[in-house]
């Protein structure tokens, strides 16, 4: 991340010094103010989400969902400790019925909660890529946006987008099988 | 699809009650925990922000998009989507932006259009995602997962345009 980091804003910034060299600070803060905009839009759709999801934890619903889910994340991860399976199944289970408000605070508390056990960067990295390449199955806000703009058949990207959707995230599964060790 | 998610919430809480959860403070414990996690990702996306700010302004964006449309074209990538598919790894805003103009500009029930919803639904912003999750993580280095996750979801959008063809 640092690399990419790097290197986008020193080549970024030198185009920028030929072209128009006022605007690098004023990016900087437009980029800032952008990130709180969301950080505070984000915080209240998270409190919605921690607080259900808080209760959905409590009632043992979490640890069932997991359960079911824990075959699959056998063959995905290789074994997680408990805490982190719920975590990582929540937060693929709302990933794919598209509830992206839950999604990101639940992936945050899987990452932590993995990083507390060693060799566990194989199972990180295989969350990352999953997350990374969607595995959205009904992508509702591209939806809306069709049936804002008339299309009368707005569904029919459904299919196609799943198909897309499944195709990046097998090609993601099998290259972090590939490319990245499991230690342990 | 608009019932899927009262309906869970309606689920959630009465099986709290039969669980002998209770709601009211449950709630609001979880709730607690929403300010310093927004709190722990801001540098983060601060981060991120300025970088796709950058990106945008400096015209590095329409560069390398000028640059890569007749790669992406050789691959059956229309040379009009080439900016959605470098700036969705990025933003999910920007690349909403884009896929609306699209939409304005050529129609929402052109090829165009659906190829971009197929593009804009089947990847994620890549960036974006790995600067969240890993907000104040140990995890420091992701070059491979980011590399992969890049190539998959770039797989994805030249079966977008291809499969739009078809179907």
């Amino acid at each position: 991340m640092n690399a990419i980091f790097g290197i986008i804003l020193v080549i970024t910034m030198t185009l920028m010094l030929f072209v128009s060299p006022e605007e690098v600070l004023s990016a900087f803060i437009s980029g800032g103010e952008k990130a709180l905009a969301l950080a505070v839009q984000m915080t209240v759709v998270y409190a919605v989400w921690l607080g259900v999801l808080n209760v959905f934890e409590k009632t043992g619903l979490s640890g069932k969902c997991a359960k079911i889910l824990k075959p699959a994340n056998k063959f995905l991860f290789g074994t997680l400790p408990e805490k982190a399976n719920d975590y990582v199944s929540l937060n693929i289970s709302a990933n794919m019925l598209g509830m992206s408000g839950a999604t990101t605070p639940m992936g945050i508390k899987a990452v932590r909660e993995m990083e507390k056990y060693k060799g566990t960067e194989y199972a990180i990295a295989m969350f990352f890529v999953i997350n990374a390449t969607s595995v959205q199955l009904i992508p509702s806000s591209v939806l809306a946006l069709r049936i804002k703009f008339g299309a009368s058949a707005a569904s029919d990207i459904i299919l196609p987008t799943i198909l897309a959707t499944l195709l990046s995230s097998v090609i993601g599964v099998l290259l972090v099988k590939l490319f990245i060790k499991k230690k342990s | 699809m608009q019932y899927l998610i009262p309906l869970f919430f309606i689920f959630i809480f009465v099986f709290a009650f039969i669980k002998k959860v209770k709601p009211y403070d449950t709630f609001t414990d979880g709730v607690k925990s929403a300010v310093p996690f927004a709190v722990s990702i801001f540098p983060y996306l601060v981060s991120i922000f300025v970088l796709t700010e950058l990106f945008e302004k400096s015209g590095l964006s329409s560069l390398i998009s000028d640059f890569l449309s007749p790669v992406f074209g050789f691959l059956g990538i229309p040379k009009e989507l080439t900016k959605l598919v470098l700036i969705k790894p990025f933003s999910g805003s920007g690349s909403l932006a884009t896929l609306s103009d699209i939409f304005t500009e050529y129609g929402a029930e052109s090829y165009l259009a659906r190829s971009a919803c197929v593009i804009y639904g089947s990847s994620e912003t890549v960036f974006y995602v790995a600067s969240v999750y890993f907000a104040g993580a140990k995890t420091k280095n992701l070059f491979k997962p980011i590399v992969i996750s890049l190539f998959a979801s770039f797989c994805s959008c030249v079966f977008a345009c291809f499969i739009c063809k078809i179907m």
